[in-house]
């Protein structure tokens, strides 16, 4: 009875290994495919023979890319917007949930209220693209920036992270005469730097994607991010996806090798300080789920 | 942890209000002058931006034109909401959007709990941490990429899935273009995006479970799926609860990028949903007053959603989202 029970949880445990490595396996198949038709040749990926390695290596496809200049000049901007914009939510974030997280502050639960509000209950796509219209934002990065300033959800973790920071830390200081602008830079910050390093990643990782605002604000190509000029490259080429490959052979590049390369070309930034900083993401969303 | 001292009245606290006469709000205002002083631009991002678009959906109810402004504009009464309910694109969309947020109910949900217990059960830590970063990647990701993809990989000429399906003598499928394929190709790749870094709650609820009760279990003479059933699932049944009310209070809002990115002119008849529609027929065909009204009654129905969810959660005795 006993050896049965053992050979069964052993049997378990080896195909429930064998059935997570296939899921992971699963996941990142897509993108090694991916990066290998982006150095494929064009006759290999045409016939739909690449599978995880490239099939008759070239830079063919990067090198288009490079020529045409406009994903740089996209990424460039992308750069622009997702340093700004994540130092933006930073600082107000901050700002919001320092006071927010005092007990002894008047009027803390009707605003915090007002906040969560929002949260439920939003004005839709249209009233928000008339107000930042009439506010003369179109075709600003501003139009991007203004209207995500803080993150409701990202406050709340910031402030239950507040809120677990010994009072007594502060005490003393306030003692010494330390006003709460002083308090907060030399104080609270620099114990917050677990919850920070999280939260400015989420905002960044947000913002190096963020694709709907800038396809609903920006007008001007040479200022449109990363996402939509992908999305434009990807939708010039679609009729192609859903017909058959036919007239596409003799051409040099595919469509799919292109877009293969400019696919790898806007995740690498991603990929690469993937591996470093996943510990804070995982650490970010666990913040985030101890509440109160 | 260290979160739950915040329950506790805090000594500091204590002395600087003891210090502080209950003579009434100015004095208070005075004391705390920084703090409002920080709440100040947050007050007004607040206000022009989260509440002043809720005064903007009063053009639901009027005949909006951007030279009279939103005041200036007449008024239109239920016009556009009559328009609406009687419209048969209304019910296209509104079906298109509660299936594929019934279909994510139901297929992507429970996946990310699946997979939690099966990594739980994974005694090799190293091991565990390879398998967990792999399953990560594609949340974050943006949906543009993803979506690119997943169009590339299921093409009928080019794509590798139809490649395989050929090694075994299948036609190949137009996964994109197909009505009955698409919502499919929909659900799977949100599975593929979420399913892996959704596991990081269950994981943490099932790191917090008593070890003893394991123990309990295995003296009880139960096998791994009992123990998995009788300890394991109570054990993220709240986590569980609060991950469904959110998703739940999301049902009339399929993520735009999502659908965005996948649809084409080939299944609009089961990709349209409420926001590309709005999308499309506001922002690109200025139909700004029929479309607010479709988005003012998507988000009365979430508001209601999610406020009579969390209360069944409450009834149900779990804790809600507030």
């Amino acid at each position: 009875m006993k050896t049965n029970y053992f050979n069964s949880a052993i049997l378990f445990r080896w195909l429930n290994y064998i059935f997570l490595a296939l899921c992971a396996a699963a996941t990142v198949f897509p993108f090694l495919n991916i990066i290998a038709v982006s150095f494929s040749d064009s006759r290999a990926i045409s016939a739909g023979e690449v599978f995880l390695w490239p099939i008759e290596f070239n830079w063919d496809a990067y090198r288009n890319l490079i020529d045409d200049g406009q994903l740089i000049v996209a990424m460039k901007n992308t750069v622009l917007m997702t340093v700004v914009g994540t130092l933006l939510n930073m600082v107000f974030t901050i700002l919001a949930a320092y006071p927010l997280s005092k007990s002894r502050l008047r009027g803390r639960s009707i605003m915090l209220q007002a906040v969560l509000f929002t949260m439920l209950f939003g004005g839709g796509m249209i009233p928000h693209f008339l107000l930042i219209n009439s506010l003369g934002l179109v075709n600003t990065y501003w139009a991007i920036w203004l209207p995500a300033l803080i993150s409701v959800y990202n406050m709340f973790v910031m402030k239950s992270f507040f809120e677990g920071i010994p009072a007594e830390l502060e005490e003393s200081a306030s003692i010494d005469g330390a006003n709460e602008w002083v308090l907060l830079l030399k104080i609270i910050i620099p114990l917050s730097m677990p919850v920070i390093a999280a939260l400015t990643l989420f905002y960044a990782v947000g913002w190096w994607n963020s694709y709907m605002n800038v396809l609903i604000y920006i007008r001007s190509t040479d200022k449109m991010s990363l996402m939509v000029k992908l999305y434009q490259m990807i939708d010039l080429v679609s009729p192609e996806m859903l017909r058959s490959g036919e007239g596409v052979t003799e051409q040099t590049l595919t469509p799919e090798g292109i877009r293969a390369a400019a696919i790898v070309f806007s995740i690498i930034p991603i990929l690469s300080v993937y591996p470093f900083l996943q510990k804070y993401f995982v650490k970010g969303v666990l913040l985030g789920s101890v509440k109160g | 942890m260290r979160h739950s001292e915040s329950l506790h009245p805090q000594p500091a606290e204590a002395a600087l209000a003891a210090a502080v006469p209950k003579r009434g709000l100015k004095r208070h205002i005075i004391r705390d002058k920084y703090l409002y002083l920080m709440l100040v631009p947050v007050a007004v991002y607040f206000l022009l931006f989260k509440y002043a678009p809720l005064y903007g959906e009063i053009i639901a109810f009027k005949n909006y034109r951007l030279t009279d402004g939103i005041w200036g504009s007449s008024w239109a009464g239920l016009d556009h909401f009559r328009q609406l309910f009687s419209s048969k694109e209304f019910y296209v969309v509104m079906r298109n959007t509660l299936l594929l947020n019934l279909y994510n109910l139901v297929f992507a949900f429970p996946v990310p709990i699946v997979l939690a217990i099966l990594l739980n059960e994974v005694r090799w830590n190293g091991y565990k941490r390879v398998l967990q970063n792999l399953l990560y990647i594609p949340h974050f990701i943006s949906w543009v990429v993803l979506g690119t993809i997943v169009i590339a990989m299921l093409s009928p000429s080019t794509g590798i899935v139809n490649t395989i399906l050929e090694l075994f003598g299948i036609e190949p499928i137009y996964f994109m273009a197909s009505p009955f394929w698409w919502p499919i190709s929909f659900v799977g790749s949100g599975i593929w995006k979420e399913a892996g870094f959704g596991t990081i709650l269950y994981m943490a609820a099932m790191a917090g479970i008593d070890p003893t009760l394991y123990e309990a279990a295995k003296i009880d003479g139960a096998n791994k799926l009992r123990q998995i059933w009788h300890v394991t699932l109570p054990g993220i049944r709240s986590t569980a609860a609060i991950i469904l009310i959110l998703q739940v209070g999301r049902i009339m809002d399929v993520g735009f990028e999502q659908v965005f990115t996948m649809k084409n002119p080939a299944v609009t008849q089961v990709a349209e949903v409420i926001s590309t529609f709005v999308y499309t027929r506001g922002i690109e065909n200025l139909q700004y007053s029929y479309t607010t009204a479709l988005g003012l009654f998507q988000s009365i129905v979430a508001l209601i959603l999610i406020v009579s969810v969390n209360k069944l959660i409450k009834i149900m005795g779990e804790r809600g989202l507030w």
